[in-house]
């Protein structure tokens, strides 16, 4: 059935990971009678194996839920669920801006975290009506007054305004709905003549294409309609237009304020892309909608298989995986140490670990994943230009970084990180930024208890294990978010680690001057530990250009010899060193040192303590 | 009751090639001679009785045996003996004969006889004499063939000794082990400090020509100071030859599950290797040339028989569990005593299994014997090697390749397994 504008609602729910965003969706779903309680399976929108077990949401999608109202009149309402990691800010933000409201979940034990204090900030630049609502209200550790309170003080308002519920029990969600109805503002359309709709989501099925999800804004979308998507210039007719109810359903037209998806024979989501636009092909529209990003990859990372022969089935994993994420970047390289391989560029740590994760298992192929970086601008000194080259160079590869002397100035991202701690953990918060070469932009207190920090930080810094040292500094209670603030000079250098004299160059890294230090000691330190004994004394150097800064050695194994070889063990033997030299074909040789997989894995991963 | 020849008249009745024509050449242990060069075949004959399992020991052993089984053994032995000496080397060689020369007929003269175990003084020595004549009756040994056996100390004396050398055995191997009380009781050796130089002794007086001695090193708990003296008192003991083996850590033995669930220390590779260069020089001072990775001899006490393993020779598998070689074929006796003497009494080969090797795999296995030596390996029986590695390991100071032989240098003895693994193409 159709609805009239103002009888829709769309919304969001923003809450921190484990806050219940899906549990009280769910809840919403059988509220709504979608969902039968047989069929149901918990959190029925993540739909990913890989977001299940980590009970996260990683892709926008959207269901329409038909609610009547306590004023009697039936409504249409479309909830958008939105990822829920600061390496996914961008698609947060389109998903926003598809609706007209959110639903500020919050933990009544925990509060509110800096990612849901990101998020809202989110919602209000896009002008949407907040819903505070405190979950688990049943908890014993609950202290719905307390939070409330907090969250007043963010929001504005009377704390007694604020919902309560329990999701897991379904306490308070009839309120909630209710309330949305009687908030969330109907949407709004220009009714210019042009067909306008916003792509906040798209996801490739391999029998249909891509699945592009769109929340109409003007005109209508119906099948066999010739459209355009604005960003990409991709045009084809529509195939299937439907609606989640929650399962797939058909629909001949979807007009303003509505919210579905269609399928348009489109091969990859790089066409479909999030924020663009779909409008007309024949009479496409003149503005299209604001706000479309191309996507920029923040944190790069060589990968390459365990084993060379796996190398063409690594490309073509990573292109079927660029077909459904189109906000990650690979191209070829090849490493002295690890052979070919590629590096990748993604938006996050968590985005990295989620590719590899499923490159892993959709596709079974064992990587090394060398350690993450970030992406250098370098301006060349003018005199040591070759011809051709350019000013300014990009560097995401720290071993591709020029020589000392041919650089007269490199620049780093920052962000700006707003984290949220108790105000008992200040001190070890402000330390830690410190460490990682941050300055202070403001300090707030958002109650007695809770401060909200925020400060300008190189993003090399937070990439390794800063979330880590966060949590275990402050007993698990600081929330961090950021986002990308541009690219600063800063004096970095290019620490280089030496095995028998020679470079490895997956164990480069571009780090402070300051820290070069540090780092080469407990990089050759760990190498000490991780590389086996080898036939000769192996030192291990750090460098920076030609100067050694931290060296150790790996002593030679004293013995490698059976005591007793004799005419009833010479069978035995032979397939032991048979074995042996089967297990030496899989090390990677740099120079004449062997260095087993697992030590270089151990080696670039565990690594940044 | 006439008298049993002795090996000596047996081997100048054979016929074939002059007897003892290997050994009349010079001896001279720095040459590489033996490389490429078909050394004389040899016999093994297994023993498996042991009064105990010793904890570290993983070998094929049968423990508690009493005096019929044993008698019945050395019989299933000799029947098996006379089953092999009438089939011909014909029966031993590898199906499908590639390379080198297709074997006679007959028998080629053999130039050794090993009787290890287990512990062969077990047996009777009325049993032992019977089996040593039994060989020399049934197979060309020759003149100067080198017989040994292998002797815990607490299982000989002068006169058992006797019997032995008067049926043909020229060498016993004493299990010393080591000569303080806590390493012996470490490694569940019984036998007293002094028995090991006792038996040394009653050795000479038996009128054997080579006596040696076996050590162990790296035991747990024992000092530098101790294994030194242990060194010494068995140079004081006057053997011809010594073996000094690592401990080692032996899969599904008693010491290996007190390592795994008791705590119990495990050998250090950098104390084994420290004591094994420590054994080199001591040795080397009292005029003990090393010529295998574990043993050392005066020159002209070098194990004929070991020799012939390293150098990749052919011999004869006699004896439950016991290996043998013949031109390319491997193969091994049924391990279980009662099975195999089931067999060899029904007249039935008693063989457990067996593997042809083919060219690549026999010049692994001359690689990795041969680098255990002095006298190295010919490159023209191990070609093609890793180059490239040889080239780093001669620059490291680990081998010396002359060109035509390949060896190990002084630093390289303890690592020469290591060394094969990268010289495997």
């Amino acid at each position: 059935m159709s609805y009239p504008l103002d009888r829709i609602r769309n919304f969001a729910i923003i809450a921190h990971i484990d806050h219940g965003k899906s549990t009280l969706a769910d809840r919403m779903l059988q509220r709504t009678g979608l969902v039968e309680p047989r069929t149901f399976r918990d959190q029925y929108l993540d739909r990913m194996d890989l977001e299940r077990e980590r009970g996260i949401t990683i892709k926008a999608q959207a269901v329409r839920m038909p609610f009547t109202g306590a004023d009697g009149q039936d409504y249409l309402l479309n909830l958008i669920d939105t990822p829920g990691h600061v390496d996914f800010a961008y698609e947060v933000s389109r998903a926003m801006n598809a609706c007209e409201g959110a639903i500020l979940l919050v933990d009544a034990a925990q509060g509110m975290q800096a990612q849901t204090i990101a998020n809202l900030y989110v919602a209000i630049e896009a002008g949407l009506e907040v819903i505070p609502v405190l979950n688990k209200i049943d908890l014993p550790a609950a202290r719905p007054d307390e939070i409330a309170a907090e969250i007043a003080s963010l929001l504005g308002g009377d704390p007694d305004d604020i919902l309560a519920v329990s999701a897991k029990t379904g306490e308070g969600v009839e309120a909630v709905l209710e309330r949305i109805v009687e908030r969330v503002p109907a949407p709004a359309t220009r009714d210019d003549g042009f067909t306008r709709a916003l792509i906040f989501d798209s996801i490739y099925d391999s029998y249909r294409g891509v699945i592009t999800y769109v929340r109409v804004v003007d005109g209508e979308l119906r099948p066999r309609q010739e459209i355009r998507l604005a960003a990409t210039g991709f045009h084809n007719e529509i195939d299937e237009l439907a609606v989640l109810s929650p399962e797939p359903r058909p629909v001949d037209r979807l007009g303003p304020g509505e919210v579905g998806f269609f399928t348009a024979a489109i091969k990859e989501v790089d066409q479909a892309r999030v924020g663009d636009t779909v409008t007309g092909h024949a009479d496409p529209a003149p503005d299209p909608l604001p706000g479309y990003r191309e996507p920029t990859p923040m944190v790069f990372s060589g990968l390459y298989p365990v084993d060379s022969e796996d190398f063409p089935d690594l490309r073509d994993a990573l292109d079927r995986l660029r077909l459904n994420d189109a906000s990650f970047t690979f191209e070829p390289e090849s490493s002295a140490a690890l052979g070919f391989g590629f590096r990748c560029g993604f938006l996050g740590l968590l985005h990295m670990e989620i590719i590899s994760e499923r490159l892993d298992r959709e596709y079974d192929i064992p990587l090394v994943t060398t350690a993450p970086n970030v992406g250098y601008e370098v301006d060349l000194e003018e005199r040591t230009r070759r011809p051709g080259e350019d000013a300014t160079i990009r560097v995401s590869n720290p071993a591709d970084l020029p020589d000392p002397s041919r650089i007269a100035e490199i620049r780093e991202p920052v962000v700006d990180a707003m984290i949220i701690t108790p105000s008992a953990y200040v001190g070890t918060v402000m330390q830690l930024c410190e460490q990682r070469r941050g300055s202070l932009d403001s300090m707030d207190y958002i109650t007695e208890e809770r401060v909200e920090l925020r400060y300008a930080l190189p993003l090399a810094e937070i990439v390794f294990d800063f979330f880590d040292r966060l949590k275990s500094g402050t007993r698990g209670y600081a929330s961090l978010d950021y986002e990308p603030s541009g690219l600063t000079v800063a004096d970095l250098v290019r620490v280089d680690i030496l095995l028998n004299g020679e470079p490895v160059d997956a164990f480069s890294a571009i780090v402070h001057r300051e820290k070069a230090y540090e780092y080469g000691k407990a990089m050759v330190a760990r190498l000490k530990e991780l590389i086996p004994r080898q036939m000769f004394d192996v030192p291990v150097q750090a460098a920076i250009g030609a100067k050694i800064i931290a060296r150790e050695t790996i002593k030679a194994r004293r013995k490698d010899v059976l005591a007793k070889c004799y005419g009833g063990d010479v069978t035995r033997k032979r397939k032991l060193l048979e074995k042996q030299k089967e297990g030496k074909r899989k090390m990677k040789a740099v120079g004449a040192v062997e260095i087993p997989q697992e030590a270089f894995v151990a080696a670039l991963s565990v690594g940044q303590d | 009751m006439p008298a049993a020849p002795s090996p000596r008249q047996r081997a100048a009745e054979a016929p074939g090639p002059p007897v003892g024509s290997r050994a009349a050449e010079a001896p001279d242990p720095h040459a590489a001679r033996g490389a490429g060069e078909a050394p004389a075949p040899g016999v093994y004959v297994h023993v498996p009785f042991c009064a105990h399992r010793c904890g570290y020991c993983n070998f094929a052993v049968d423990v508690g045996a009493d005096a019929g089984l044993r008698r019945r053994y050395t019989d299933g032995v000799l029947a098996h003996l006379a089953a092999v000496a009438e089939a011909g080397p014909r029966a031993l060689a590898p199906q499908t004969h590639h390379g080198g020369e297709a074997p006679g007929p007959g028998w080629p003269v053999l130039g050794s006889v090993f009787v290890g175990g287990g512990t062969p003084t077990l047996l009777d020595p009325g049993d032992l004499a019977r089996l040593l004549t039994g060989l020399v009756e049934a197979l060309p040994l020759a003149a100067d063939a080198e017989v040994t056996v292998e002797a815990n100390p607490e299982t000989v004396d002068e006169a058992s000794l006797a019997t032995l050398a008067a049926a043909g055995c020229t060498r016993v191997s004493i299990g010393a082990q080591a000569f303080e009380p806590a390493t012996l009781a470490f490694l569940d050796r019984r036998h007293d400090p002094e028995a090991p130089a006792r038996a040394a002794a009653d050795a000479r007086r038996a009128g054997l020509a080579s006596v040696s001695l076996d050590l162990i090193y790296g035991v747990p708990g024992q000092t530098p100071e101790q294994w030194e003296a242990g060194l010494d008192a068995a140079l004081e003991a006057g053997v011809d030859h010594l073996s000094c083996y690592a401990l080692t850590l032996e899969r599904n033995t008693p010491y290996a599950r007190a390592v795994a669930l008791d705590g119990v220390p495990a050998p250090d590779d950098d104390v084994a290797a420290a004591r094994m260069a420590a054994a080199g020089q001591r040795l080397r001072r009292a005029g003990l040339r090393r010529y295998e990775v574990s043993n050392w001899a005066r020159p002209g006490h070098e194990s004929a028989h070991n020799r012939m393993y390293w150098r990749g020779g052919d011999y004869l598998a006699l004896g439950a569990a016991a290996h043998g070689h013949w031109q390319g074929r491997r193969w091994w006796n049924l391990r279980p005593t009662q099975r195999y003497l089931a067999r060899v009494e029904a007249g039935q080969a008693p063989t457990g299994g067996q593997e042809i090797l083919d060219e690549a795999t026999r010049r692994a296995e001359r690689l990795l014997l041969g680098l255990r030596t002095a006298e190295g390996v010919a490159r023209a029986e191990v070609t093609p090697i890793d180059e490239e590695a040889a080239a780093a390991l001669v620059a490291g100071g680990l081998l010396a390749d002359d060109g035509a032989v390949l060896r190990v240098t002084e630093a390289g003895w303890a690592l020469a397994d290591g060394l094969a693994v990268r010289l495997l193409p």
